[in-house]
């Protein structure tokens, strides 16, 4: 593999799996906070 | 809405909504479509894209059905009015009629499923055998029908019975693909796949074609614009995110993709490197049930890989279907009837329209054609009636209303009102212009299995029975004259 094809993997790669949990993190953490503040959230 | 009828979790939501999404277009279509246009520039095409399309357009489905608690017709009529019924009668259509077909390539997924299970795939002429004694055979029409029948026996529990299955199919499915993704990257020669799939050419981002590929890809894949995601988000709790979900399903869709194309190129590479543009040429079916079984034959433990190979486009394939059954049983269920019988009278109706794609490829072939296409026309619909509503006032009451977890900026107004209906205008158009080469003696034939004759008189036989019925569908939304625009 060449330089660029690595460097495109790991843009690529860390863009949307990255991206994927840092917003499952965010979403499961935001969560937490909601059912801690409202009690049951409906 | 009752507690019966709303997701248990933010989590029972998000697997629910990401197993509508992830269905056998990642695994099938996007490695064979990013190997062929170029690798590492559609990549970055792709990822534009997300941003560009489906994001944008999933915003609006969650905000609709979240608002309305309708499903497709009657989410249209509240929030644009009686007058936009017949838009999303063609959205309802539209994945309906992508249901019937669908059913069918549920059933070839299982049947695979159960020959990788007895051995019936060993051997190197075994996935052609089956394949050319089985696909358009009455035999399809037994796993279509074994299809229908799962999916259905989901869709009579309703939204809980949806939730329940998605906890289980859903990291099972994201688990066995993880498996099967490391199990290729760590054979002898992979590292040829990863570069196919990883090296950009630049020059290539001058090339429409790139663009136009990496946005249809999207649009076929993620599920935004197909009325899917607005009638999972009925069952919305009252105070649930919509951007941040919106966000999460997009990325995890595509995270998906990512790892099906890593899979499936590097497979190919390491074990048949000579075969690979042959393999990659092979269409979606030819890919899946001709190749991938022979390269897992050859491959050492292969049977077992097989297996989970299978398995995992079963499950993606059965979570598609059952949100596609859901979306047309909700509509009858605003219309008026119980979901016991709405359900019933679904799957009768994919049964018997799906019966025809079981029996002859041909008919297959034209129909993912023919509605493939008009999933640019329903997201065109979506873009339409979220302008109608008022995209400023979406924004503020919906995406950043109550509930939000990620403010939504002002771009997202121009997004939706101008790039993404011009997006799907010129979609259709490629496309169109694209088939009249295909064929360019009989390119307005309407019986063409590919032709723009046989879309056009499709989308016009339904369309001017829609645009007929407009006021009782409308009257039969479900949605009461002092609901509208509200």
């Amino acid at each position: 593999m060449t330089g660029t094809a690595i460097a495109t993997m790991v843009v690529i790669c860390g863009l949307v799996w990255g991206g994927f949990v840092t917003l499952l993190v965010r979403a499961m953490r935001r969560e937490g906070q909601k059912q801690r503040g409202d009690g049951l959230d409906r | 809405m009752s507690r019966a009828e709303v997701f248990t979790s933010r989590w029972g939501m998000l697997v629910a909504t990401l197993g509508m999404a992830v269905g056998t277009g990642n695994i099938w279509r996007f490695p064979r479509i990013a190997a062929s246009n170029g690798g590492g520039s559609f990549l970055v095409a792709w990822v534009v894209f997300l941003f560009l399309w489906s994001v944008p357009l999933m915003i609006v489905e969650f905000s609709f059905g979240k608002r309305a608690r309708r499903g497709a017709v009657g989410s249209f009529v509240r929030m644009g009015g009686p007058g936009m019924a017949w838009m999303g009668g063609f959205v309802a259509l539209c994945a309906t009629a992508i249901m019937f077909y669908y059913s069918v390539v549920t059933g070839w997924c299982f049947r695979y499923l159960a020959a990788s299970l007895t051995g019936g795939l060993e051997g190197q002429a075994a996935s052609e055998q089956l394949w050319s004694s089985f696909a358009g055979t009455p035999k399809a029409l037994v796993t279509h029908f074994l299809a229908l029948a799962l999916g259905v026996a989901v869709v009579a529990f309703g939204v809980r019975g949806i939730e329940r299955v998605a906890k289980v199919l859903i990291p099972t499915l994201v688990a066995m693909v993880m498996i099967l993704a490391v199990r290729a990257v760590t054979l002898p020669g992979a590292e040829k796949g990863l570069a196919f799939l990883f090296t950009p050419n630049w020059g290539d981002l001058a090339s429409p074609r790139i663009w136009l590929e990496a946005l249809t890809q999207n649009a076929w894949d993620t599920g935004a614009g197909w009325g899917l995601i607005l009638t999972y988000a009925i069952y919305m709790r009252a105070r649930e995110d919509i951007s941040l979900n919106a966000f999460l399903i997009g990325f995890g869709n595509n995270s998906m993709s990512l790892l099906a194309g890593i899979m499936v190129l590097c497979t190919v590479f390491a074990i048949n490197p000579g075969a690979q543009a042959e393999i990659v040429g092979a269409g979606n079916e030819g890919l899946t049930f001709i190749w991938m079984p022979q390269l897992f034959a050859a491959m050492p433990g292969g049977g077992v890989f097989m297996v989970l190979f299978f398995a995992a486009l079963s499950f993606a394939a059965l979570t598609s279907l059952i949100a596609m059954l859901e979306l047309a049983t909700r509509v009858l269920i605003d219309a008026g009837l119980k979901r016991r019988h709405a359900i019933g009278v679904v799957g009768v109706a994919g049964l018997a329209f799906g019966t025809p794609s079981a029996l002859s490829m041909k008919v297959f072939q034209n129909q993912d054609w023919v509605w493939g296409v008009g999933l640019m026309l329903s997201g065109l619909f979506v873009a339409l009636a979220a302008r109608r509503f008022g995209l400023e006032r979406l924004r503020t009451e919906m995406a950043n209303g109550e509930g939000s977890d990620l403010r939504i900026g002002r771009w997202w107004v121009w997004l939706v009102g101008v790039l993404v209906p011009l997006e799907a205008l010129t979609l259709m158009v490629w496309w169109l212009w694209e088939a009249r080469g295909w064929d360019p003696e009989s390119w307005l034939d309407p019986l063409g299995t590919f032709s723009v004759g046989t879309v056009l008189a499709q989308w016009a036989l339904g369309l001017t029975l829609l645009l007929l019925l407009n006021r009782w569908l409308a009257r039969r939304s479900g949605v009461a004259p002092e609901e509208v625009g509200t």
